[in-house]
């Protein structure tokens, strides 16, 4: 087996622009959020912008969602005006609007719109994440922005935590060296998400896994192939992570430290993730595909003659092999 | 032969420090006898036994000691037996002189600990109570706690349920469970929770009292005579007694148990039983002041039954899986060879709330390597494993099973699928469990399973042949991992050599219950950790290898 061809192919099945009618979609309802936003909040609001992978050129087609970074100015919920107040405002303004066409949920930083399936069986997801800038009219220059932490994340306190960051800064960072190193960067970070999304409710944010893979890149000589690239990015993972002095900085905010964003446990975990991973692949590369597996519905067909049965004229039905 | 061990037994004890011998060793009926004066620290005077060592000494017969030491002054303190002599359990040795090196020191430790120093111990000790028979049987009662506040000296009726006859070593044993309890004038108090199959049995009329207080002089003997439960038992017990007995005249000669509740902690009540045989309660009447009034026929030995608190804390109580696993919810898909294995040692490990879905029956050729049993013959394989759960526990309660459970569970997730609202009607119904083990090794269902939005632990369990591997899908890409490891690019297996019945299109796997068990145990201690840990659970396969020595490796991806 070729991993570094598996790989490719598993990028290339998880490509957004083969998920175009979803990605419409997305774009349709993101467009109709944001003008909702501004029509509420009018002159207290900056235009609303997506901060997601979408953004960043890192997007799969398995798991889709759109961050919409909503940026309120300083006084928009008073002079004395808190950041739970912003948050809460606009979570009771989005479940008021959205309540009977979708599920409006409070989460860690964002409020989380997950739209019903439609008659296509569609799901949309939007993540509407509130900001608010330092001063006022400071956000024209310097597009920071602080953000109100709804329940615990990491080691950031519920309610008694705001993270101070500049989005903006954080999309071109990743889009930026994703662009210029595309052919490593950006594919490995594609892969990351795709293992990450294979998880399931994982917590390590994707956010994470770029900034931990630009880092890696940044620190080590990366050369080889595809597999080889990603294999390096694993092992920094598995060998670092959990070093008592690791650090992530937020290219938002240099005092944003993403590490912050797991805790002790979550980083065992992650590192012990990767171990494991490392190891299955190097028992055996089949394994690679139980970890990056292609998006079955874009994958390509196989010629008949690397089948079941192959050669054999008749083509023989394939026996069971698993009991109970 | 005989005077060379009374030497040495002879020899060996005087030179133990501390101890004199006042009486040398002889031997009578094949007992060696002698007495002995043990002195130790912290005693004004030395203490005297009188020694008894068996012929098996210094080996064990059955889990007692061979050697005793007696002293009927001391029956007041801790660990005194009914005969006066001291219990001791001492390590293991061959050598005559070692072990009887060690008898004394756990003697001397008795003496410093009990007999000086008046410690007492932070586990409660049951009363001993005299185990003799009632006629001809041996009467055994079960309880578990009840939820209920028993005022002193409250008493009225209960209900028991014979459960099965017994040998106990050489006498019969009859064996029963208390069931409810009433008040004197037949109103319910509380009932006894058990499982239904236990709860449907027939019951039968028994009488208690909570007297509150242990039922002991010493709190080591329980009282022996019914003098002893004078100033006790209260004038209307007695009274009641004797209404009772009255009102069941026709059945004399049958037996009544008399339940004797008392607290054994704040929180705990322990339950002794008293046979009485109607016709002949150990009351009488007495004419005082122109009127009969009960008495209690003070001369006569009480016949105390045995009783067993069978509460889930001490039925559990020697080991159990994690809390997290015994409180769930849990529904086992596919109940064959793994699937009962797990529904056996989940019951056995403090699970209760279990539930199966199986379409299949039993038959003879699946008792080899599954928790069945023959003699029920062809049945349903979840009817049968219900019956065999409901005789090991008597907490488990399934509350939905059978075989037309299973059939529309199967039929209802193959057929809807693709109907979104009876979609979402599946994903309520599994996420009411708290964990899923599907052991059905049947594919399609695992390739529903993955499309449906689960928030419970769901866990795929399957084997190769021969029990090669066992591989344990708990992730989200559950379908893809097990399609992965069986795919025959990763898992090596024969894939050959099946079990062919006659004429069967299905073959299936050649594995023995020891294979197949050694596999399900290991993946079920690697689960049960993680539960406990709070970790997540990750796939995982468990490899065997069998050159050399049997090894199993676990894999966790």
């Amino acid at each position: 087996m070729d991993k570094s061809k598996h790989l490719e192919s598993v990028i290339r099945t998880h490509q957004i622009t083969k998920e175009q009618q979803l990605l419409d979609k997305h774009i349709q309802k993101k467009n109709e959020v944001k003008e909702a936003l501004e029509e509420k909040y009018g002159s207290n609001i900056y235009p609303p912008f997506n901060s997601g992978s979408y953004a960043k050129n890192t997007a799969i087609n398995t798991k889709f969602d759109f961050d919409l970074v909503s940026p309120f100015k300083r006084n928009a919920f008073g002079s004395n005006g808190t950041l739970e107040q912003m948050y809460n405002d606009v979570y009771d303004f989005l479940y008021d609007k959205y309540k009977n066409e979708a599920e409006v949920k409070k989460q860690k930083v964002s409020i989380g719109l997950e739209f019903y399936a439609d008659n296509e069986g569609d799901v949309i997801k939007i993540d509407v994440v509130p900001g608010r800038e330092f001063n006022l009219d400071q956000y024209k220059e310097d597009e920071n922005l602080n953000l109100y932490v709804y329940y615990r994340y990491g080691n950031f306190n519920s309610g008694s935590e705001r993270i101070k960051t500049n989005i903006n800064a954080q999309i071109n960072n990743i889009k930026d060296r994703a662009t210029k190193e595309k052919d490593s960067i950006r594919k490995i970070i594609r892969l990351l998400k795709i293992w990450k999304a294979n998880k399931g409710n994982y917590p390590t944010k994707s956010f994470f896994l770029e900034l931990i893979t630009i880092k890696t890149f940044d620190n080590n000589e990366i050369t080889g192939s595809l597999w080889e690239k990603l294999k390096t990015v694993l092992e920094y993972i598995r060998d670092n992570v959990t070093n008592e002095n690791f650090k992530l900085i937020d290219p938002g905010n240099s005092s944003n430290d993403l590490a912050d964003t797991l805790t002790t446990y979550e980083k065992q975990q992650l590192s012990s993730d990767m171990k494991n991973m490392l190891e299955r692949i190097s028992e055996n590369e089949e394994n690679l595909k139980t970890y990056f597996p292609e998006n079955e519905k874009f994958k390509e067909k196989e010629s008949v003659k690397n089948g079941y049965g192959a050669n054999s004229g008749i083509p023989i039905p394939p026996p069971k092999l698993n009991f109970g | 032969m005989v005077a060379n061990r009374l030497r040495e037994i002879n020899a060996i004890v005087e030179n133990i420090p501390g101890v004199i011998i006042v009486k040398q060793f002889e031997l009578f009926d094949e007992v060696t006898k002698g007495y002995i004066s043990v002195f130790t620290e912290g005693l004004i005077k030395a203490i005297e036994f009188e020694v008894e060592i068996y012929s098996q000494y210094p080996f064990k017969w059955h889990d007692s000691e061979t050697i005793k030491f007696i002293n009927s002054d001391l029956s007041a303190y801790k660990h005194i037996m009914e005969d006066g002599s001291i219990c001791i359990h001492t390590a293991h040795s061959p050598v005559l002189s070692q072990k009887l090196n060690y008898d004394i020191q756990a003697v001397i430790s008795w003496i410093e600990k009990y007999y000086i120093n008046k410690d007492s111990d932070h586990h409660y000790e049951h009363l001993i109570v005299p185990q003799k028979k009632f006629k001809d049987t041996l009467f055994a009662y079960f309880f578990n706690e009840i939820d209920y506040q028993f005022s002193k000296n409250q008493f009225g009726y209960l209900d028991y349920s014979n459960l099965s006859q017994g040998l106990f070593h050489k006498e019969k044993c009859s064996n029963a469970i208390i069931q409810k309890f009433y008040s004197r004038d037949r109103k319910e108090l509380v009932d006894v929770k058990w499982n239904i199959q236990f709860k449907a049995l027939e019951k039968h009329v028994g009488l208690f009292i909570f007297i509150k207080d242990i039922p002991s002089i010493n709190q080591r003997w329980i009282y022996a005579k019914w003098e002893d439960f004078v100033d006790i038992l209260p004038q209307e017990f007695l009274n009641f007694l004797h209404f009772v007995e009255d009102r069941h005249k026709k059945s004399n000669g049958t037996h009544l148990p008399l339940f004797i509740g008392y607290n054994i902690s704040e929180a705990e009540i322990h339950w002794q039983a008293i046979m009485l045989e109607i016709g002949k309660f150990p009351i009488f009447g007495q004419k005082i002041n122109q009127q009969w009034t009960s008495k209690l026929h003070e001369e006569r030995a009480i016949d105390w039954a045995m009783t067993r608190n069978c509460s889930y804390k001490y039925f559990f109580g020697r080991g159990h899986l994690c809390e997290k696993i015994t409180q769930s919810k849990i529904l086992i898909i596919g109940i064959g060879a793994i699937g009962s294995i797990v529904a056996k040692t989940f019951a056995r490990s403090g699970c209760t709330k279990l539930d199966f879905v199986d379409f299949d029956v039993k038959e003879p050729e699946n008792v080899s390597r599954s928790e069945y049993s023959f003699v029920s013959g062809l049945n349903n394989k979840t009817n049968d494993l219900i019956n065999e759960l409901f005789m090991i526990s008597p907490f488990f309660e399934p509350s939905q099973g059978g075989y037309e459970f299973s059939e529309a569970f199967n039929y209802f997730l193959k057929s809807n699928l693709t109907n979104n609202q009876n979609k979402s009607e599946m994903e309520k119904f599994i996420n009411s469990y708290d964990i899923v083990i599907d052991c059905t090794a049947d594919n399609d269902l695992l390739y529903i399973l993955s499309q449906l939005n689960m928030t419970t632990s769901l866990i795929n369990v399957s084997i190769s042949n021969h029990a090669k591997q066992l591989v344990c899908a708990t992730e989200q890409n559950r379908y893809e991992f097990v399609s992965t490891q069986f795919n025959g690019k990763v898992l090596e297996f024969d894939v050959e050599d099946l079990y062919n019945p006659t004429g069967c299109w299905s073959p299936t796997f050649k594995a023995s219950y020891n294979d197949i068990n050694t596999l399900v145990q290991f993946a079920l201690k690697h689960i049960n950790l993680k539960f406990k840990q709070e970790r997540q659970l990750r796939n995982f396969v468990l490899e065997t290898e069998e050159e050399g020595s049997f090894n199993i490796n676990l894999k966790e991806f």
